[in-house]
């Protein structure tokens, strides 16, 4: 009987399109735009071409072996900033003119840049120019006050630039802050669990629906429609979260780190948790379907914005004025568990927000069935 | 008897929705509960459904307490619901399987009954719509189907018949005689006077939750002073024509109007033919003439002092 009620309870949810629509297709449909506007922001910064500029062959430039080497290490390498050609006079000016080349660097007793135009590449031409003459002007000063220090190594320790702090991620993968929105609409689809929840107790309570009403009379025990109903909604819906994690995962790419299953395990949390948030809403407040409806994704929006949906240092605002919200507010709580899961290498904070949502989920869930249990109804 | 109800008291806050009604059906009936929409009748069947507490009396069926969990009683039960009760998102053939499941585990057997309630309420041709994609008159035979596929011993039938055309209203009101000829026992509930009258065996006229009056409607009908309602077509009537035919026996009232002449009466036989002999002595012609006997809205009316579907 139970197999019965719970493949039919299935079909009836995986039919209901437009609660499909919410909490599958609205979130994928979300993630492609974010994945539309956040690509173009990293492909600014990382379809970066080296700036095309030309140097005046004449004897100060070929006698100037320290700009020619440095010259030399900006335009070789994975990720070239120039990209150099020693060119006559003539040449360097017709190339320029038609745009060629983005400027003309001539040596002589100083360094001078000569641009058309005003922009990015022209900017990126000075500042390199400006910061080879500071070095060259500090060199010549730690010279006349040390000669020796040429044979220490000078030279060569200042064409290494050496960074004191290493970013390392034990958990493999890249922390960056566009994570943190697809985090935080992953918790919005878990959250929207709630609008099957919602349905289900609908669905089964005589006093808010002719179906639950008919069901009641019927000869099954009323445990076994709740249980099946919750389970089907639960694997309908933990499905739809696989979904969309796979579609983050490999079409967009984005980066969930190597725990795989731990991730796994945060969506099936997520997704216990919406459904029972949308039940217990469904058994408390009385008023009419749409309405509730209306709560829910209001509600639901709400805890998501509050996680970082629409503006990501939202997320750190109420960390750090309103600690409590964040341990509560379950949108918070699966975002910064994926979250915890990529950058953390250890698993104290993620084992700490599972265990928030599973006593929040157990806390709703006992609640609603305390409210739906009963079998008689003051009024119809 | 299959159902026992005694001093049913329900209270919605200061609002008496049953005031101590009781009713008592046999096997075989079918049972109509007749009353103005508001009077309890959808409350006291909810109450004998167990789906609503009540705040006095006793609910027996099948000769046991009827409680929610009453599952050997409610496997002999079938429903239908006043408002349309169906899953949207199943076909029909899917919606009376699973209302069917609900009552009979094996497959083999399940499949038959739903077979027959399809042929029973003439869905053949719909089994694969959606209840959306059905008419008002089809959703509610859906939803009977959905009530009695598992062939029930006791029927309760809930306003089945609102918002449906005259044809499928036909069709579902032979359905419910046929259930009865089968050997269901139905309790008929309606605010139309005219299919109780047409189906049911036994009457109970409520209002305001109480029982105002139990029995077949010819009980129903000897039990008040009016009897039957004669009229004559006539053209022309002097004042001395109506106070002659206002003293004959048995006759409580008579107007005139429109050329038609109204003769209440207040029982009695062969009223019409002494009207008629009365109209010829006086060299009174006429046209059409028509008789009707009581119906349960004047007992209704004589009861309560108003018209059944106000």
């Amino acid at each position: 009987m139970f197999l019965f009620h719970y493949t039919n309870r299935l079909k009836c949810l995986l039919r209901d399109k437009e609660t499909v629509f919410w909490t599958l297709l609205f979130p994928i449909l979300l993630a492609s735009l974010f994945n539309i506007a956040f690509g173009s922001i990293t492909s600014a910064t990382e379809t970066f071409s080296p700036v095309s500029t030309a140097v005046i062959d004449n004897r100060a430039y070929q006698n100037n072996i320290p700009f020619k080497e440095a010259l030399k290490s900006v335009s070789s390498g994975d990720q070239p900033l120039l990209k150099v050609s020693v060119l006559s006079r003539e040449e360097a000016e017709q190339k320029l003119k038609k745009g060629e080349i983005s400027g003309v660097i001539t040596v002589s007793d100083s360094i001078s840049l000569r641009v058309l135009n005003t922009g990015i590449n022209q900017s990126l031409l000075k500042s390199f120019l400006d910061e080879y003459l500071q070095t060259e002007k500090t060199v010549n000063a730690i010279i006349k006050s040390n000669p020796s220090a040429i044979k220490d190594g000078l030279l060569s320790s200042l064409a290494d630039r050496r960074s004191y702090t290493d970013e390392i991620s034990f958990s493999g993968a890249e922390p960056d802050t566009m994570l943190a929105y697809f985090y935080a609409l992953l918790a919005m689809t878990c959250l929207y669990g709630s609008f099957w929840g919602l349905r289900n107790v609908t669905d089964i309570q005589a006093d808010l629906s002719p179906l639950g009403a008919r069901r009641s009379v019927s000869p099954t025990h009323k445990l076994t429609s709740i249980v099946s109903d919750q389970l089907a909604a639960l694997t309908l819906h933990f499905t739809e979260i696989l979904i969309t994690l796979c579609y983050l995962g490999f079409v967009l790419g984005v980066d969930f780190g190597e725990r795989g299953v731990l991730v796994v395990l945060t969506g099936f949390v997520g997704s216990v948790t919406g459904i029972s948030f949308g039940t217990f809403i469904g058994s408390v407040i009385r008023k009419n379907e749409k309405m509730k409806y209306a709560i829910l994704n209001g509600v639901s929006l709400a805890m998501s914005f509050l996680a970082g949906l629409m503006f990501v240092d939202m997320k750190y605002i109420i960390a750090k004025n309103v600690p409590l919200l964040s341990y509560i507010n379950p949108a918070a709580l699966v975002a910064d568990a994926f979250y915890s899961l990529n950058i953390y290498e250890s698993l104290t904070r993620f084992y700490l927000n599972i265990g928030i949502l599973c006593v929040i989920s157990v806390l709703l869930s006992a609640a609603s069935y305390m409210l739906v249990r009963r079998e008689k109804y003051a009024s119809i | 008897m299959i159902i026992r109800v005694q001093n049913l008291v329900k209270r919605y806050g200061d609002l008496l929705a049953l005031d101590h009604f009781g009713l008592e059906i046999n096997e075989g009936e079918i049972f109509g509960l007749l009353g103005p929409n508001g009077s309890g009748k959808t409350t006291a069947i909810n109450c004998m459904l167990s789906l609503l507490k009540y705040d006095k009396g006793t609910i027996e069926i099948f000769g046991k307490p009827m409680t929610p969990d009453a599952y050997d009683t409610k496997r002999n039960i079938g429903v239908v619901m006043q408002n349309v009760a169906v899953f949207n998102e199943l076909t029909v053939l899917e919606n009376i399987r699973y209302f069917c499941g609900l009552y009979v585990s094996d497959k083999t057997e399940r499949s038959e009954l739903v077979e027959q309630a399809i042929e029973f309420v003439g869905l053949q041709d719909f089994r694969k719509f959606l209840p959306k994609k059905l008419s008002g008159g089809l959703l509610r035979r859906l939803n009977i189907a959905c009530g009695i596929a598992h062939k029930p011993k006791l029927i309760f039938l809930d306003e089945p018949t609102v918002a449906v055309d005259p044809q499928s209203r036909n069709n579902i009101l032979e359905g419910i005689q046929r259930l009865n000829r089968e050997g269901a026992t139905i309790v008929y509930t309606s605010h139309y006077m005219e299919e109780v009258e047409q189906i049911c065996s036994r009457i109970s006229i409520i209002d305001k939750g109480k029982t105002l009056a139990t029995g077949t409607k010819d009980e129903l009908k000897s039990m008040i002073k009016t009897g039957e309602t004669m009229s004559v077509e006539i053209f022309a009537l002097t004042d001395e024509d109506i106070e002659a035919v206002q003293g004959l026996p048995y006759v409580t009232k008579v107007t005139y109007d429109n050329n038609r002449l109204s003769v209440h009466c207040s029982g009695g036989k062969h009223n019409l033919i002494r009207l008629l002999d009365k109209l010829k002595e006086r060299d009174i012609s006429f046209g059409r003439v028509f008789s009707e006997p009581p119906t349960l809205n004047d007992v209704f009316l004589e009861i309560t002092g108003k018209e059944l579907r106000d």
